[in-house]
């Protein structure tokens, strides 16, 4: 009975976070070690899980026929549960740090820890419906996170990102009509459920379903052109922007793209069409245009917002490479950007916890009151960059190589435009680090003389990550192997 | 025993990391001690009385003091002086090490795997062997320089922390034996000479630095696109003279390839000061201390030409560029480099600035020998790389005698000062005749070479106009570094005497103008007992043309 596993990782975050409000805790230390320990615990069984793979599939319910909620563990799936099951504890433990300032945290726990089982569940999503379904919670219930400080710009923020996500999810709908109306079954195949005879009479239908579809679902890795409602979304507490706006909500974009395209429609229909080249043009012009915004914005949070948008496309550009070195690319680089920008995120969070202070402009000569942050920040800020020798460098040489192998002129132009992105990544993230550690010969460190090192329970989350990036770096072997071996079996 | 490979590496780098690590928490007391004496001045407004029950704070209170005091004074103390003998001592161990390990046998080590296929291997071949010598001495004549010089700087220990690290970056360079190693290294390079170019901290000082890092990692990036086609063309990065190219793989990708290499050269050409990312040259140069700015023009800049060098003749093979449109893009824009930094170090009137152009320009002459991928040619580029490496470190430690001691930094500044320091001013004349390359100096034998090697290539109109170019560009040379010496020495009539040492220049000035005569001399050796420099170069342009 190993399946009904899978469905214990997806309640039990839920029931967990449902109790929050309901339970009354003798102090706020109580409710931290409930909510650590269930996330713990959570994580423990996903990772149990992912080593002891259950074989079978989980049908929770019926709709009608074949639509139903089923749970399956596959390769991809499982690259995405250990991500999540990975940062949820570190961003938590985090969170409670943060918190401790902000208003009604109470129903900010309770969506948070809800959140986790809801992106378990399209990690483990067997067929399409399944995943919109959890696609669908999934903006719903961060909703209340974005809105959380109930002020007039964070309502504004909230209701964009409700706008985007249900104009997303309505594309990504008609996706997935076709899919369960034309293809062979509902589940994912690796490879495709379109019978290759059949697809032919009505290939350019299913190509611009495709487009539909992956646009719909890219809206959430935010994709331009509909990528302005991430750095809006920044103004939810950092926690939030760490974790979902970072990490789970944009990767479940990327996730369902990559479901979308190598498990429904399958790079057999889609590789050399002009569907691919749809795609591809606004993943490139996305790189860009993310690194560059991101260049221009003088706010912290929001600037790294825009290097998540730059960075989602990177993956999306693996995805629509179409070929299985693309898929293990992109995989890598979802692995390997989460705990990169989870921890510069965290870092610009600890800063506002500590500071109040937003702006760019404002951190001058703060790394040396906080230098373990902003040694760290450095850390991840290199490793975006891509220097060898830290993460950043693996995944992205991954991505290159695949896009050389694959060939087109596209292929070559966005190993360009990553190159491109790279330098200004450099720039944006680069140019922080000498402005807090150089803030010029004659500056006033009086200005500064506030500002505090964070406690352990912020330090230790973001160490946890760099630690991570350092390993990957160094020893990346064991986790491209898996990733290739999980993408070859397309 | 390969394993010694890593050892002149790694010591430097550990302990210059050691260093930095003081340095970085010696800063952070400091900056802690100006919060809490922010709270002390605010006790300061409550009665005597209160103030007389803390005595720690009081105590707190001098320790501030004693870190105010000017650097000068803290070295007389004697207490600060330590990190002076310890980076002394660190390098002349690094360099024996460096030498000893690469001119005694054939040498490698693969240390581990970065991305698969991708090892960081080490091993020394004749090339490494000539620019880790080069590096090595220009090293050490810089840090004796610097030992003196960095005494009335702040901060010396994290100046001295990255010196050390920068060098055991330099020799990875140097010792990478393949080219995903050496971009490695390449990308420490600069991540790691950045604190040095800011290190005054003045807003002039992080800009230009700022300027540096993001020409840097723009080539670096180029460099790296090129990688990833090589990597892709390639049978493997392995440094192997004449290249490792694929033909089969290559076929029907040439259009490709060739724009990939295009790319690397103009990224590669960023460090080396190859129009059109030379921009960083001429702001990072006069900003940095001298013995920086004496190893950025000396050393640094010529990694982009052993990138370069590398990443060509060592992977690609020069096969695949004869007579294509990048080597004549190649060439043309080498020679634009060679003529347009002779002519902006022409009307420079800033001395550090003028010689920055200057090796903006002098780059350019090795890149425009290897352009024309003749043997003949890649000889007086290679012999051009020491003497131009020894010569400019010389003008740079110059130029930082004439900045610090008298506060001197424009040319016109210097008239008459042949007068009060003539041995400095003889050395000067010296390595400005290299530089030119007047005869028996060494620069007359690198140029003879280029110049005949070009004649011979066969590349059309450039056959004739590359040595023209570089004769023209050798008479601005003459223009823009002769005048300072002849003004030098011989003031006119109205000069009086009035040159006056600046309060507080401490330190031995003669222990500073040694290692200038010693480049100086070193620049005259290689003109006038050239033969073993050229047959070792000979040897190494013929193993990849």
């Amino acid at each position: 009975m190993r399946e009904i596993m899978m469905l214990i990782v997806v309640l039990l975050p839920f029931f967990t976070g449902m109790l929050v409000p309901l339970l009354s805790f003798r102090s706020r230390k109580g409710m931290w070690i409930y909510l650590e320990t269930a996330v713990c615990i959570n994580s423990a069984l996903v990772l149990w899980m992912l080593f002891h793979a259950p074989e079978g599939s989980l049908t929770v319910f019926r709709f009608t026929g074949s639509l139903s909620v089923t749970l399956r563990l596959d390769g991809l799936g499982a690259v995405f549960a250990a991500i999540a099951a990975l940062l949820w504890p570190l961003a938590t433990l985090y969170a409670f740090a943060y918190m401790k300032q902000e208003s009604s945290e109470k129903s900010f726990y309770t969506f948070y820890v809800i959140t986790y089982g809801i992106a378990l569940g399209v990690a483990l999503a067997e067929n399409i419906l399944t995943m919109y379904f959890f696609f669908e919670m999934l903006s719903l219930v961060t909703l209340p996170l974005v809105m959380h400080e109930r002020t007039k710009e964070a309502v504004r923020a909230s209701r964009m990102y409700l706008f985007y996500m249900l104009g997303g999810a309505a594309f990504a709908f008609i996706g997935m009509t076709f899919v369960l109306a034309y293809g062979s079954t509902s589940s994912f195949v690796a490879g495709g459920v379109f019978d290759p005879a059949q697809a032919a009479d009505r290939k350019d239908n299913l190509l611009l379903i495709y487009m539909l579809c992956f646009c719909g679902f890219s809206v959430k890795t935010a994709m331009w052109p509909f990528s302005a409602w991430l750095p809006r979304a920044s103004v939810a507490p950092t926690p939030v922007t760490a974790l979902l706006h970072a990490v789970a909500v944009v990767n479940t974009g990327a996730f369902a793209a990559m479901r979308v395209t190598y498990y429904s429609f399958g790079t057999e229909l889609l590789r050399g069409t002009w569907a691919q080249w749809a795609v591809m043009l606004p993943v490139l012009i996305t790189i860009v245009y993310g690194c560059s915004r991101a260049l221009k914005e003088t706010h912290f949070k929001r600037r790294l917002a825009w290097s998540t948008i730059s960075n989602l496309s990177y993956i999306l550009f693996g995805v629509v490479l179409m070929t299985p070195l693309g898929l293990a690319g992109a995989l890598a680089h979802m692995v390997c950007h989460s705990f990169m920008k989870l921890c510069s995120f965290l870092c610009a969070g600890a800063v506002i916890h500590k500071t109040g202070r937003e702006y760019i402009h404002e951190l001058d000569g703060i790394g040396w009151r906080m230098p373990k942050v902003f040694v760290m920040f450095t850390i991840s800020a290199l490793a975006l960059t891509g220097v060898p020798g830290l993460s950043g460098f693996v995944s992205k040489w991954y991505l290159v190589k695949a896009a050389l192998d694959s060939g087109g002129v596209l292929a070559y132009v966005g190993a360009g435009a990553l190159l491109v992105s790279a330098l200004l990544t450099a720039i944006y993230m680069l140019s922080i680090v000498v402005r807090v550690f150089f803030p010029g010969k004659d500056f006033d460190y009086r200005k500064v003389s506030d500002v505090k090192e964070p406690n352990w329970m912020m330090l230790v989350p973001i160490g946890a990550a760099v630690l991570f990036i350092v390993f990957i770096g160094l020893h990346s072997g064991p986790l491209t192997d898996m990733l290739e071996q999980i993408a070859g079996v397309i | 025993m390969d394993g010694l490979l890593i050892v002149p590496i790694v010591l430097p780098v550990l302990a210059g990391a050691l260093l930095v690590i003081l340095a970085f928490r010696e800063q952070l007391a400091e900056v802690r001690n100006v919060g809490s004496g922010k709270k002390e001045s605010k006790k300061g407004a409550v009665p005597e009385n209160k103030r007389g029950t803390a005595p720690e704070n009081k105590k707190g209170l001098a320790l501030e003091n004693n870190k105010g005091l000017a650097p000068e004074k803290r070295w007389k103390s004697g207490k600060e002086n330590w990190p002076f003998f310890y980076a002394g001592i660190v390098v002349t161990v690094s360099v024996v090490l460096a030498l000893v390990v690469s001119w005694t046998g054939e040498r490698s080590v693969t240390l581990f795997r970065l991305v698969d296929g991708l090892p960081v291997m080490f091993r020394v071949d004749a090339l490494g062997r000539l620019f880790v010598t080069v590096t090595s001495v220009v090293w050490l004549a810089a840090t004796v320089y610097a030992v003196v010089y960095m005494k009335k700087e702040e901060k010396q220990k994290r100046y001295f922390g990255f010196w050390l690290l920068l060098y055991g970056v330099l020799v990875g360079i140097d010792f990478s034996g393949n080219l995903i190693t050496m971009y490695l290294f390449y990308e420490l390079m600069t991540l790691v000479s950045v604190p040095l170019v800011l290190h005054s901290g003045t807003k002039e000082a992080v800009m230009a630095a700022l300027k540096y890092l993001f020409y840097s990692l723009c080539g670096a990036y180029g460099g790296l696109f090129g990688i990833f086609f090589l990597y892709r063309y390639c049978d493997s990065l392995a440094f192997t003279p004449g290249g490792t190219l694929n033909a089969a793989a290559v076929q029907g990708h040439e259009g490709a390839l060739l724009l990939a290499v295009f790319v690397m050269l103009i990224g590669f050409g960023a460090k080396a000061g190859m129009f059109p990312l030379h921009a960083w040259l001429p702001a990072a140069h006069p900003v940095a201390p001298s013995p920086a700015s004496a190893v950025l023009s000396a050393v640094i800049v010529k990694s982009g030409v052993l990138a370069v060098i590398r990443g060509v003749f060592y992977v690609a093979g020069a096969e695949l560029l004869r007579g294509t449109w990048v080597q004549y893009s190649w060439i043309v824009l080498s020679l634009l480099t060679v003529f347009m930094g002779s002519l902006l170090a022409f009307r420079e009137q800033g001395f550090k600035k003028r010689l920055a152009y200057s090796s903006v320009s002098q780059v350019s002459y090795i890149l425009f020998g290897l352009a024309v991928l003749t043997p003949g040619a890649m000889t007086g580029a290679l012999v051009h790389v020491a003497v131009h490496a020894f010569v400019k470190c010389g003008l740079f430690l110059t130029a930082g005698i004439f900045l610090q001691r008298f506060g001197y930094t424009k040319v016109g500044q210097l008239t008459g000062t042949g007068k009060r320091m003539p041995g400095l001013m003889w050395c000067y004349t010296i390595l400005s005749l290299a530089l030119i390359g007047i005869p028996p100096a060494g620069g007359f034998i690198s140029k003879w070479y280029l110049a005949e090697g070009a004649l011979q290539s066969g590349t059309g109109i450039f056959a004739w106009l590359g040595p023209v170019v570089l004769l023209v560009s050798a008479l601005l040379t003459a223009g823009y570094l002769l005048p300072v010496a002849l003004r030098g020495f011989f003031p006119g009539v109205q000069e009086d005497d009035s040159l006056q040492e600046l309060a507080g220049a401490g330190g031995n000035v003669n222990l500073q103008v040694f290692p200038i005569a010693l480049l100086a001399a070193l620049a005259l050796l290689a003109g006038v007992l050239p033969n073993m420099l050229i047959e070792y170069t000979e040897k190494i342009a013929a193993s990849v043309l």
